[in-house]
């Protein structure tokens, strides 16, 4: 069976080598509609998407077959640094990358492909109550709420929002479009401001969606490619233009919705001298001057690490008296209490972090809205992602601390106990006074190990918006390609300098209390 | 004082105490002698509830008793009276190991009593200097011999004022040249007219019993 099927390989190896190779090109599916999704209409996963027949109509002018490869949209540069003919290399990137100077100093970009528009969008009821109908409501001004704003991270919108708006809003990044939606829908953010493709797709799907104020700041969607393959880059200009001039590129585009008047400029831009000179850039002042951008990076860069500190040192604690008291019902409550407590250790063990975060900060509030109980809407309204995070680590480390404490508990003699009872003391004064104080010093060592563990956790916190060390450098990044590893040294070092600390004053408590160990 | 009738208790199938019939009176040593597992540290812990048994009766002065359970535990209050009356002394001491000496008397005082740390200090220094470990206030137990180890556990028992107190082989895990200090405190308390149950094998403490009673096979006599 086996030798059939090499047979039958190599019988086809020669036939595909003859062709020209497929022009892979990087997107990130989860970048969702209408750039890149699933046809739900079928049941086998097909791709659809206006990208996704850009890619096919450019392979096609090329000659080459069209193949997709899946990476995370804020890596898909990084892709192209590997070489080209290494398997899991691509050749292109496009997937709604926007023209950037700094990604232009490592790789290639071609002539646009489309005009994008940064749209802001919010729940109609939102709009009402609040008062927000353009882009000025989110200017800063006393006696109005700070806004809430749903962006991708490292997106233009990001960039622009937190630019424009500063103090006026708070700016929460995701990495999906999805999650942001469904808080604006719920109403639990006030706005998300999205390019125009996205947004025209997710209005269209939401009825309770509109969008307030114009469509602002055109950008340009470039594919990049290898500075060192000027040849497929000729070759994709090339066939950009002619699908603007034939129209092939209007009717997809008209087919995906995405297509407006702001289109028409592609076509000023075919003969002009390309990339044009004047790209916006962060790290330039306003006369032109370059800026030296590390302060503004090591400021938001601390403070992200200050939002670390700050989740690890108040979920902790919580997480240690939970654990605990689950610790003492276990070993010293009736069995009716221990066996759901063992269960629910289990459980939190078992499943991801992340998972429980999810559940805590979109699946609950999801369910208390359903509930129509006014008091349940109002704390599902007030979940802010920092106070969901806090709830999931304290949750997630509750179960791993109360199995610590559990082992110190069990591990302290049983003449300790009858010691105590026989003086006159209740079960709970003993357990209190006598056993739990023996048990919390046994186990300092593991549970100082976990605090170190649950501080470098912290990262998880990003998939609920919430802005930490980790999520920070990603959305840095993101802005200064050209800045990579020495930001990826940065942030590890700040990681470093705050946990060796803790590992120290961890090995300092051990060996005073450890001191004067036996005689019991 | 004491008085316990017809003690039934069983391990598994087995007997371990046989209709057990006994009387201690006040102001008296009392030992426990006989074979190893004759059952003498079972009717010890039964005394103060630390053991339940299944048939039989103990009554602990006027006013306190515990009726057998058939293996059930005991009512939690009717447990906390007795053992405010019942001090113990254990074989391998059950010092707390993560407070000092004084912090260790001070302990039944205070958590037991509800005595505020003041006057339980007092009552700990004194009872220190009563059993000669003055010196020994702020030592941990870890740092403390064998023999200082108990001398801290008796003073421990006598600091909520029990009425009696059991010894359950106190010289047992003693080296030799240890058990004297420890014999000399038990002295010093039968002089002073304290109640006292000591199940022991010790033949020099069982000595200086007023009273010496034998278990045999999960029953007492008297010799």
């Amino acid at each position: 069976m086996r030798r059939w099927l090499v047979l039958v390989l190599i019988a086809a190896a020669p036939a595909q080598a003859q062709d020209k190779k497929p022009l892979r090109w990087g997107t990130d599916p989860a970048g969702g509609a209408p750039y890149v999704y699933t046809d739900k209409t079928v049941e086998t996963e097909k791709y659809i998407g206006f990208e996704v027949e850009l890619a096919e109509y450019l392979a096609g002018k090329l000659g080459r077959t069209s193949a997709m490869v899946k990476g995370d949209w804020s890596k898909l540069p990084l892709l192209l640094k590997k070489p080209a003919d290494q398997d899991d290399a691509i050749d292109i990137v496009l997937n709604g990358y926007e023209l950037r100077k700094d990604l232009l100093a490592d790789y290639a970009a071609t002539r646009p492909y489309y005009v994008y528009r940064l749209v802001m969008m919010t729940h109609a009821e939102t709009a009402k109550d609040k008062d927000l109908r353009g882009w000025a409501d989110l200017y800063p001004s006393t006696g109005r709420a700070v806004k809430t704003v749903g962006v991708l991270g490292g997106s233009v919108a990001h960039r622009h929002v937190k630019k424009t708006f500063a103090e006026g809003v708070n700016v929460m990044t995701s990495e999906d479009v999805k999650p942001v939606l469904d808080l604006v829908l719920d109403r639990r953010m006030d706005a998300t401001v999205q390019d125009n493709p996205c947004a025209t797709y997710f209005l269209k799907q939401y009825p309770n969606l509109v969008a307030v104020g114009e469509p602002v700041k055109p950008g340009f969607y470039v594919i990049y490619y290898r500075k060192d393959d000027p040849a497929l880059g000729a070759a994709l200009d090339k066939a950009i233009a002619e699908g603007l001039r034939d129209g092939s590129l209007r009717k997809i585009y008209a087919k995906y919705r995405v297509w407006n008047e702001d289109q028409e400029r592609l076509w000023y831009w075919l003969d002009q001298p390309w990339p044009p000179e004047d790209i916006e850039d962060e790290d330039l002042d306003e006369e032109g001057r370059a800026v030296n951008p590390w302060p503004r990076l090591l400021k938001e860069l601390a403070g992200a690490a200050g939002v670390t500190v700050l989740l690890s040192v108040v979920s902790f604690p919580l997480a240690m008296v939970a654990g605990l008291l689950i610790a003492v019902g276990r070993v010293y409550g009736p069995r009716w209490l221990g066996f759901p407590l063992g269960l629910g250790v289990e459980i939190v063990r078992g499943t991801p972090l992340l998972l429980q975060l999810f559940v805590i900060y979109y699946l609950i509030p999801e369910l208390m809205f359903q509930t129509h109980w006014d008091g349940l809407i109002w704390l599902a309204k007030n979940l802010t992602p920092f106070l969901a995070g806090v709830l999931g680590l304290a949750l997630n480390y509750s179960a791993y601390e109360s199995e610590n404490y559990r082992a110190g508990l069990l591990a302290i003699p049983k003449g300790q106990m009858e010691a105590a009872l026989a003086l006159g003391m209740t079960r709970f004064t003993a357990i209190r006074r006598i056993v739990v104080p023996q048990a919390v010093r046994l186990v300092i060592p593991p549970v100082t190990n976990d605090f170190i563990a649950l501080f470098k956790d912290t990262s998880a916190c990003s998939v609920i918006l919430v802005v930490e060390l980790t999520r920070k450098y990603n959305e840095l990044y993101n802005f200064n390609r050209d800045l990579i590893v020495e930001l990826a040294f940065v942030t590890a070092g700040l990681y470093l300098l705050m946990s060796y600390p803790l590992s120290i004053v961890a090995n300092r408590l051990e060996r005073r209390l450890n001191a004067p160990a036996g005689g019991r | 004082m004491i008085e316990i009738r017809n003690l039934v208790k069983y391990h598994g199938t087995q007997r371990v105490l046989d209709g057990a019939t006994a009387t201690f009176r006040a102001g008296e040593l009392t030992a426990l002698v006989g074979p190893s597992g004759g059952g003498k540290s079972t009717l010890l812990r039964c005394i103060n509830g630390l053991e339940t048994f299944h048939e039989g009766v103990i009554r602990i002065g006027e006013d306190s008793e515990l009726v057998g359970t058939a293996g059930k535990p005991h009512d939690a209050r009717r447990l906390l009276a007795i053992r405010r009356k019942v001090g113990m002394v254990f074989q391998q001491f059950h010092l707390f190991p993560h407070m000092t000496a004084q912090q260790n008397v001070m302990a039944g005082p205070i958590h037991a009593l509800g005595k505020s740390s003041a006057e339980a200090a007092e009552t700990a220094k004194a009872l220190l200097a009563r059993v000669g470990l003055s010196d020994k206030l702020d030592a941990r137990p870890g740092h403390l011999s064998g023999g200082q180890q108990q001398r801290v556990a008796i003073a421990r028992a006598l600091a909520v004022n029990p009425k009696v107190i059991l010894f359950d082989e106190p010289t047992s895990a003693l080296d030799p040249t240890m058990v004297g200090e420890v014999l000399a405190v038990m002295r010093d308390l039968a002089a002073g007219g304290q109640t006292m149950i000591v199940v022991t094998h010790d033949m020099d403490l069982a000595k200086q019993a007023t009273v010496v009673l034998t278990m045999r096979s999960g029953k007492v006599s008297s010799e």
